[in-house]
């Protein structure tokens, strides 16, 4: 048997490796499939990476992360009081069905979102919304309750992603399942779900952000993204030259990577992706903030991240990242370090007392609980560890993790006391506004954080006009946080897009934590 | 013949039918609500109910088992929880693959297990039949997970002989056959040795019998004897057996297409599963649970056209 | 040539059966020591990560390396057979206790034989597989549901030998005679039936440990079975997997383990079913 295997072997390989990917078709891998591919109903990387490059958004971001560039709109005013944005959008844009694109389109689109009967959970990005409308083909003005000092930036992101009426009227809520029809470089060809979507090439498209050297139209025709969810196969595929480029690259592979000669991997410093476990703070034993504080005391976060991570993320100390516009420095000081005999020592002394299986009892209740979270590597490598170092300091931590598809509908629950979960963001507005307000309960405010001086804390920094006293504002919920121990942030991913060398200009860019953004410079080479 | 056939039939039928009910009966039990799951993080009880009336799920459980027979009959099998695509529509993309796999897997492995029974029977007691036999148990012993980490190791990363990262392309085409390779050879791999092991004994049980012995009293060579008596005498247990290992066969689909990333009806199952999407799990159930009836049905007559004693019952 | 072939062989084959068979059966006690002293065995806690060996090949400070938590293999690799041995015997209990009850009352009471053994066949033509898909999806993922789908494959095989061996039993002279003297039908399976049944059952119970731990390793490897961090060997190496080509040492240990005791198994009851009776077949 072995000897004819070896024979299968090499006659397979003996046939020509010719039939590859077919000429100017790239193939760019991802771990999961979304579930739909409808911006305003579906806040996954997975559907955002796709939906950056099948439509457009009235302005882009930079590779900076913080500079708002041109998109539909050429350019825009916002009024002094900052509560009335006129938007000028290009004349020469046209949908994939070849319609062209209108200020009413753009309306459509923003109140479609912002609309309560189509629930997006992200229409708060859009602001306060007063009034959106078009005064003539090619002007919108967006009308403001109060202001809203991250408005731009919000709309870079997918969500308000341009589509067309008729599309979205005719096929209900099958947009984005079985059909799309946007702006973007890319149009929806077909999508065979868990496994391929392809796109082909918008072929009248000129109007790409500037950040790119091409403009328009798109240098490939179809582009592949297939859903290969194993690691491994990922690597191989990269490697061999049967797919041409990834953001999923596990980090175990990173530095062998690097050194193979037909893989170039690009990465992108200004980049915004962290990982917490956040505690549900009233739910048993979580809801008690010295055990919190003693659980931030137990866990290593250095040589966890290095563990897990293998040294490509950085451990996190508080909430916001330092790279991100208004992080606190001094909120960082109040996190508590490592040391295990402290942590003890305060569970010692707010009454929790070791039990004979290993685990604490306070007034009948052990010091126990469950978490959530999607079944990623990072998540149960990470959570194992933390378990771990929980239990030698007399506290349980229960795991139960999901598979991504069902896992945001259990998190959304008040089953469990604690949920792991990573996130991108763009500045410490955009990540508190995100999980601290009172209004975001149950979901994204999975901690039930309800606490009226953050809110107000918040309040104020959104309809800041004065970058000063937003990042003072800032400041202050940043250091509550910590205080408070409400999230224990271990790791800040960074960005990595590995190309084949069949490629060019797969330049990491990271935007909502999507890699390759619009892909414009994007091209076949071989 | 007739007979035998409506028989088995008859048979089959309320196994089928045992399936669905299981099948049903698994979405009673399980103790996600379908609606609340549908309705999604943000819904109201409105909306939840609505939907509950939308999927039947007011009504009384036999009239949701007739609504779903109904619906099943015209090949309605509900909709994806998480992608609201039709159970159907993904089955149908998927069965394709799986069949070709076992395609691929079979049409080498079951000629060389053959062979190696025969083989093994004729020269039994030799060190050829013990080496056969250990590689028969080995075959059997082996984790079929095992044998595809151990290819994907060697020959997909190490030598990068083949692919491994799933289907290429139709079996047809180069591509095609290339991507095929390494599952085809981890699935068959693992079936020579069931195979081999039952040919030889097959063989063997022919050898001693009557007729045989008469042909070799008459002076047949061994050879001879082996290859126009016993061989042919002892394919007919051995296609029924095979047809019987076809539940093997399934198990083996099942680990090979998920190592493998292979886009068969297995790994839409274990991922329906993982992830709580129950439409999906029942419909992939009932098809592998339905197929696997057929074949079984399907080896059960040809059993009865190849072996006269069963044609005259 | 046929009749130095057959002479030569018999001797050959005894040896070699013999070598075997013993060689399999020191390694399946072994196994079985291993798992039931593995908390004094193991060197370390096999959930006790250690941060800065994450990923260590075998041969340092760990005798087989660490895990991608930075786990001790060995420890692991100890527990994990415990469980994964737990596993399979409860499924053969579960499932022969059920199933040698069936074929009993199958062999004693003949009017009830038709249904139980129609539906024994409707069982076994089911594959314990699919048994598992069902039974994951409706407990969802778990060794529990693992455990009931192997005892409910198993269920069918027992009751056919449990069955076929009692008629042998029942058409044996001193039964007619126990009948006789007016022994009552429970009685009758206790005494006579029942431990008449035993050899033969736990031949077949050696070869069926092989392929429930085959199995439920299997649906554990898919992730149907036992749960992060529970050390069981085909959960194992579906950790291992992701590791494959930096640290193939956390997939190959826990499946070669489990290849060796399927082997081991399939080895020393293929040697029992020969010598005991070649014609018990299931």
């Amino acid at each position: 048997m072995r000897r004819l295997l070896t024979a299968l072997c090499l006659v397979a390989a003996s046939l020509p490796a010719a039939a590859q990917t077919p000429r100017n078709t790239a193939v760019l891998m991802r771990e999961i499939d979304a579930d739909r591919y409808d911006p305003v109903r579906s806040t996954a990387r997975s559907a955002g990476e796709v939906i950056y490059m099948m439509s457009d958004t009235l302005v882009s971001m930079d590779w900076d992360m913080q500079t708002i560039r041109p998109g539909l709109a050429e350019r825009w005013e916002v009024s002094p009081d900052g509560k009335t944005y006129t938007f000028h959008l290009r004349g020469d844009v046209t949908f994939c069905d070849g319609r062209p694109m209108v200020a009413d389109d753009v309306v459509y689109t923003i109140k479609r979102w912002i609309d309560p009967a189509t629930r997006s959970p992200v229409a708060w990005r859009a602001g306060k919304v007063r009034d959106i409308r078009a005064t003539d083909a090619h002007t919108v003005v967006y009308e403001l309750e109060e202001p809203f000092s991250e408005l731009l930036a919000q709309l870079t992101l997918f969500f308000a992603s341009v589509v067309d009426r008729n599309s979205v009227e005719r096929l209900g809520a099958n947009f984005g399942v079985q059909g799309f029809n946007g702006t973007g470089p890319y149009c929806w060809e077909s999508w065979t779900p868990r496994q391929d979507l392809v796109l082909t090439r918008h072929p009248n498209y000129r109007w790409g952000p500037p950040i790119f050297e091409n403009r328009g139209p798109a240098q490939i025709e179809r582009v592949i993204w297939r859903v290969i969810p194993e690691a491994t196969a990922r690597l191989a595929a990269l490697q061999t030259g049967a797919a041409d480029a990834t953001q999923y690259i596990p980090n175990v592979a990173l530095d062998q990577l690097r050194r193979v000669p037909s893989v170039t991997v690009t990465t992108q410093p200004n980049y915004l992706w962290d990982f917490y476990m956040a505690f549900k703070i009233d739910k048993p034993f979580v809801n008690d903030a010295t055990a919190r504080r003693a659980m931030a005391m137990a866990i290593n976060k250095p040589a966890l991240v290095r563990a897990v991570w293998f040294g490509h993320a950085q451990p996190a100390v508080n909430i916001v990242n330092p790279v991100a516009l208004d992080y606190d420095a001094a909120s960082d000081a109040l996190v508590p370090g490592f040391d295990p005999p402290g942590a003890m020592k305060l569970l010692d002394e707010a009454g929790w007392v070791m039990g004979s299986d290993g685990v604490r009892v306070k007034d009948g209740v052990r010091a126990s609980f469950l978490t959530y979270g999607i079944n990623t590597l990072e998540n149960e490598r990470q959570s194992e560890i933390m378990q771990q170092a929980l239990r030698r300091i007399g506290v349980e931590m229960r795991i139960q993790f999901f598979d991504a598809t069902v896992a945001w509908g259990r998190m959304a629950t008040q089953e469990f006391g604690a949920v792991f979960l990573s996130y991108p963001y763009f500045s410490a507005g955009d990540a508190l506004n995100l999980y601290f307000p009172s209004t975001q309960r149950p979901s994204p405010n999975r901690m039930n954080w309800n606490d009226p001086q953050t809110d107000a804390w918040l309040a104020e920094a959104r309809s800041a006009t004065d970058p000063a006293v937003r990042a003072s504002a800032l400041a202050n919920v940043q250091r509550r946080l910590a205080e408070n121990n409400v999230w224990i942030t271990t790791a800040r991913e960074q960005l990595f897009v590995g190309a084949s060398n069949r490629v060019t200009g797969a330049r990491a860019h990271g935007l909502y934590g999507v890699g390759l953004y619009k892909a414009l410079d994007l091209r076949v080479v071989r | 013949m007739l007979r035998h056939a409506a028989e088995r039939i008859a048979l089959a039928l309320p196994v089928l039918l045992g399936v669905v009910l299981v099948g049903f009966l698994l979405m009673q039990v399980v103790p996600t609500d379908p609606a609340i799951v549908r309705a999604g993080p943000n819904a109201t009880i409105d909306i939840v109910e609505a939907i509950r009336r939308d999927l039947g799920l007011d009504q009384p459980l036999h009239v949701q088992f007739g609504l779903y027979m109904w619906r099943l009959v015209q090949g309605d099998l509900g909709v994806s929880i998480i992608n609201n695509v039709p159970v159907s529509q993904e089955l149908g993309a998927t069965i394709g693959p799986t069949l070709e796999l076992m395609f691929a897997a079979l049409i080498w492995s079951i000629p060389l297990g053959i062979g190696m029974g025969t083989l093994s029977a004729y020269l039994r007691g030799s060190w050829l039949d013990r080496l056969i036999m250990a590689i028969s148990v080995g075959g059997v012993s082996v984790p079929v997970f095992f044998v595809g980490l151990l290819l994907i190791w060697f020959v997909g990363f190490q030598w990068q002989w083949l692919p491994f990262t799933g289907r290429q392309g139709p079996l047809w085409t180069l591509q095609g056959l290339r991507g095929v390779a390494l599952p085809a050879i981890t699935l068959g791999g693992v079936f020579i040795g069931p195979v081999a092991r039952m040919t030889r004994t097959a063989v063997l049980e022919v050898l001693s019998a009557d007729h045989v012995r008469t042909a070799r009293a008459k002076g047949l060579t061994e050879t001879a004897v082996v290859l126009h008596h016993a061989l042919r005498n002892a394919l007919i247990p051995v296609v029924t057996l095979i047809g019987l290992q076809i539940g093997f066969l399934l198990g083996g689909a099942v680990v090979t297409e998920t190592v493998f990333s292979w886009p068969g009806v297995g790994r839409l199952a274990v991922g329906a599963i993982t992830s709580s999407d129950f439409p999906m799990a029942q419909g992939t159930i009932i098809v592998l649970s339905g197929g696997f009836i057929i074949v079984n049905l399907i080896v059960d007559l040809l059993y009865g056209v190849l072996d006269p004693r069963v044609r005259g019952a | 040539m046929s009749a130095a072939l057959s002479a030569r062989p018999s001797v050959l084959r005894l040896v070699f059966r013999d070598v075997a068979a013993a060689a399999a059966a020191s390694f399946l006690l072994l196994v079985v020591l291993a798992a039931l002293f593995a908390p004094w065995l193991a060197p370390v806690d096999p959930y006790e990560t250690d941060l800065m060996s994450v990923m260590t090949p075998p041969g340092g400070d760990y005798i087989l390396g660490t895990d991608g938590q930075g786990r001790d293999m060995l420890s692991r690799l100890l527990f994990g057979l415990r469980m994964t041995l737990l596993m399979g015997v409860a499924a053969l209990v579960v499932g022969g206790v059920i199933g040698v009850s069936i074929g009993l009352i199958a062999a004693h009471w003949r009017r009830l034989d038709g249904v139980l053994m129609r539906l024994m066949d409707v069982m076994l033509s089911f594959p314990a597989i699919l048994f598992g898909l069902a039974l994951a999806a409706i407990f969802g993922p778990g060794l529990v549901a693992v455990v009931i789908a192997l005892s409910v494959a198993t269920v069918p095989l027992m009751a056919r030998i449990a069955r076929s061996t009692a008629l042998v039993v029942m058409a044996q002279d001193y039964i007619e005679a126990a009948r006789a003297t007016g022994m009552g039908s429970f009685r009758l399976i206790r005494r006579h039936l029942a431990p008449n049944c035993v050899a033969p059952l736990l031949v077949f119970a050696t070869l069926r440990l092989g392929q429930v731990i085959l199995l439920g390793s299997a649906l554990s490897f898919l992730g149907l079975g036992a749960q992060a961090p529970t050390a069981e060997l085909g959960a194992m190496a579906a950790q291992g997997r992701t590791f494959l080509f930096f640290a193939p040492h956390i997939a190959v240990i826990p499946s070669l383990a489990i290849f060796g005791i399927v082997l081991a198994c399939n080895v020393l009851g293929d040697a029992l079913r020969d010598a005991l009776d070649p014609k018990l077949r299931p």
